[in-house]
């Protein structure tokens, strides 16, 4: 094992979430991290065809990061968590990743974690004994979950500060249309699924607020507002996104991948409570065509900036 | 306090113990009409295009029932978005202009909190009675899960198959009236002797199946398109392990039955799949080892647990040539298809075991 001690990896799913934590864990305990390549074509046509057809999207991409490891690592490293914790869970796909990929590709070899809080499986316990297991002491390893810790800390803080200075120009002196992007991280950040989106909204000269850069705490307090009931950690984040920009955003659109069961629920309820701002729902499959999504997305730009501008006028006349 | 008029999903025939609870908790049960195909498309037309199909016939339930004028609607929950439902379904209604209240088991992880719920629907109602109330309509609910299970395992094999029928009919339209403890035994214990007193042409060692899966399309025949019986029918023995009570205990035992059920599916898991997965799976490989001829696996199109359960199934019925046939059902499955299927799926299973006592 000189030569080896690689870990993959995948760039998928949680990954865009905790890669700050996983990769300084990783490396601070000696080993080297391999991480696949931004998703692309290839990669979601393997996905697809190892996944059970009604995966949801991301799943079938996760599957596709997982595999395009093979070969350039010892083992991949794909987590299993069920709740962060003790009143909310995630969604069921984190609590079968695990079992899935073992079942779906029975020969490449895996490491794990298993976080539970809500069934007392912490976080720090699970990773202390993942380092056991690649062989770090318990001074290596202690020290490697401080730091991961720290350095995840510090990047949450970094886009949380990044996204707020862009919001401290108030609305009355902007002059772009300013959009609230919200969907899962692991959609917003992937190269073929969130990131086209993002893109084409800026070459619409709209300026983009993602729910991915939000203070995670406070937003999964505020969902409340909306959803008193909502269970799921990474719905309530997106929710609270909503709930903490509405009033300083000119639209909403929110983000799903087919067939999403939470975003579903979620969406249906964003559209009937959220009243002040025009909310749209952009629905993506793998076969999406992306002059369909473009259409869609430059038909809401429209319609808010018309809304904006009569309301401009509206003000000047008065 | 007046009467409150309450109403709740169908699933099966349960509506017979829901609708006894109910009305043992001094309030009036509205059963919603028997499902049709109105139903489902009312329920598709106001609910998210691509949520399970449980939630739209719920929804479908709901509103069929709410033209009669409703108080209270009961909803109970799972551990998948299951549980996300209640609030989703009042906001839709609600925004239609329907006024009333909801009740959400969805939280109740234990007996005292369940009563507590319970007692919600009829404000007034004593603990005790409370109680007494779920003891019956939980002894109801066992009594039909007892009848239907002769039925599954026998009905392909009755020499006069309306016999069976017969008897199932009297027996659901007599548990209606049967609300204390020991009407509710005597009726069964009855049912059941009735039950096997009519002659069977079983051979020694029939063919038999297991049905697993997703809870609600498990025990919504007209949600499966009556799978069950259309596999019986075809002379089979069909097993089936989850139902009511066996959820609710399941529920309350809580991660203890986790732990045995994960056990149970041997190598394949090592963690908990969400909601009935990881049972699924076990079940299954039960089964096998017991040499069940095949499996039939159910759930709601897009299932996350269930979906996440089928990798794992595959991967067994590949390995051990193990005949599972998968069913998904959502808003536009068709009746005809589903037929098509089992028949085709029950010929196989002949086919096989020909081959093997051949062999």
């Amino acid at each position: 094992m000189t030569e080896g001690r690689r870990i993959g990896l995948p760039r998928s799913l949680l990954y865009h979430t905790f890669h700050s934590l996983w990769t300084t864990f990783f490396e601070e305990l000696g080993w080297r991290t391999v991480t696949s390549p931004p998703t692309n074509r290839r990669v979601l046509e393997r996905g697809v065809a190892l996944a059970v057809d009604e995966s949801c999207l991301p799943m079938k991409v996760f599957l596709g990061h997982v595999e395009s490891l093979r070969g350039h690592c010892d083992a991949v490293f794909v987590p299993r968590i069920e709740s962060l914790n003790e009143t909310e869970h995630v969604c069921a796909k984190f609590m079968g990743a695990y079992d899935i990929v073992r079942n779906t590709m029975p020969d490449l070899p895996l490491v794990t974690y298993d976080v539970d809080a809500a069934n007392g499986v912490q976080e720090r316990a699970s990773m202390l004994a993942l380092a056991r297991e690649l062989g770090a002491g318990p001074l290596v390893a202690r020290r490697a979950y401080a730091r991961a810790k720290a350095a995840q800390r510090a990047h949450d803080l970094e886009m949380v500060r990044l996204q707020e200075s862009l919001l401290d120009v108030g609305s009355a002196e902007r002059d772009h249309t300013r959009i609230l992007v919200v969907g899962h991280s692991y959609n917003l950040a992937d190269e073929l699924i969130g990131k086209p989106i993002l893109e084409f909204l800026r070459s619409l000269d709209v300026e983009v607020v993602t729910s991915a850069e939000v203070d995670k705490p406070q937003a999964r307090a505020l969902s409340k507002r909306l959803s008193p009931s909502i269970k799921w950690t990474y719905n309530k984040e997106l929710l609270g996104a909503v709930e903490l920009y509405r009033e300083v955003v000119d639209g909403i659109i929110l983000v799903v991948t087919f067939p999403c069961g939470p975003d579903s629920l979620m969406a249906e309820l964003c559209q009937r409570r959220v009243e002040d701002v025009p909310v749209a729902t952009l629905i993506i499959d793998e076969l999406q065509a992306e002059a369909g999504m473009r259409t869609r997305l430059e038909s809401f730009v429209d319609i808010i900036e018309a809304k904006r501008h009569a309301a401009h006028k509206a003000e000047v006349e008065a | 306090m007046s009467r409150r008029r309450v109403t709740f999903p169908h699933m099966g025939e349960y509506w017979i113990a829901f609708e006894t609870l109910v009305e043992l908790l001094g309030a009036q049960a509205v059963v919603p009409p028997r499902m049709t195909r109105h139903t489902l498309e009312a329920g598709a037309h106001v609910s998210p295009e691509f949520v399970c199909v449980p939630f739209k016939y719920n929804m479908g339930n709901f509103l069929e029932a709410l033209e009669g004028g409703i108080d209270v609607i009961v909803q109970a929950g799972g551990g998948c978005r299951f549980g996300y439902y209640g609030e989703v379904q009042e906001a839709i209604l609600r925004d239609m202009g329907y006024d009333f209240d909801l009740v959400n088991l969805v939280e109740t992880t234990n007996l005292p909190m369940l009563v507590r719920e319970l007692r919600r629907i009829q404000p007034g109602a004593s603990y005790p009675r409370a109680v007494k109330a779920f003891l019956i309509a939980y002894r109801q609910a066992q009594a039909i899960e007892a009848v239907e299970d002769f039925v599954r395992k026998n009905v392909g094999f009755a020499v006069d198959r309306g016999a069976i029928d017969r008897v199932t009919a009297r027996f659901l339209r007599e548990l209606r009236g049967a609300r204390t403890l020991r009407a509710v035994r005597d009726l069964r214990s009855t049912t059941l002797a009735a039950l096997g007193a009519i002659p069977l042409a079983k051979p020694e060692n029939p063919l038999r199946v297991g049905v697993v899966g997703e809870l609600y399309v498990l025990m919504e025949p007209f949600a499966n398109h009556n799978i069950e019986r259309r596999l019986a029918e075809s002379g089979v023995e069909v097993h089936r392990f989850v139902t009511l009570t066996s959820l609710i205990e399941h529920g309350l035992a809580g991660r203890t039955f986790v732990r045995k059920t994960i056990a149970a599916a041997g190598p394949w898991l090592e963690f908990h799949l969400g909601a009935d997965a990881t049972e699924s799976v076990a079940k299954t490989w039960e089964l096998m080892n017991e040499g069940f001829d095949g499996m039939v696996h159910v759930k709601p199109f897009g299932c996350m647990p269930e979906v996440s359960a089928m990798s794992v199934l595959q991967r067994i019925s590949r390995e051990y040539t193990f005949p599972i046939m998968f069913m998904s059902y959502d808003a536009q499955t068709a009746e005809a298809g589903v037929d098509t299927r089992v028949e085709a799926f029950c010929d196989m299973l002949q086919m096989r075991r020909r081959r093997q006592s051949g062999a």
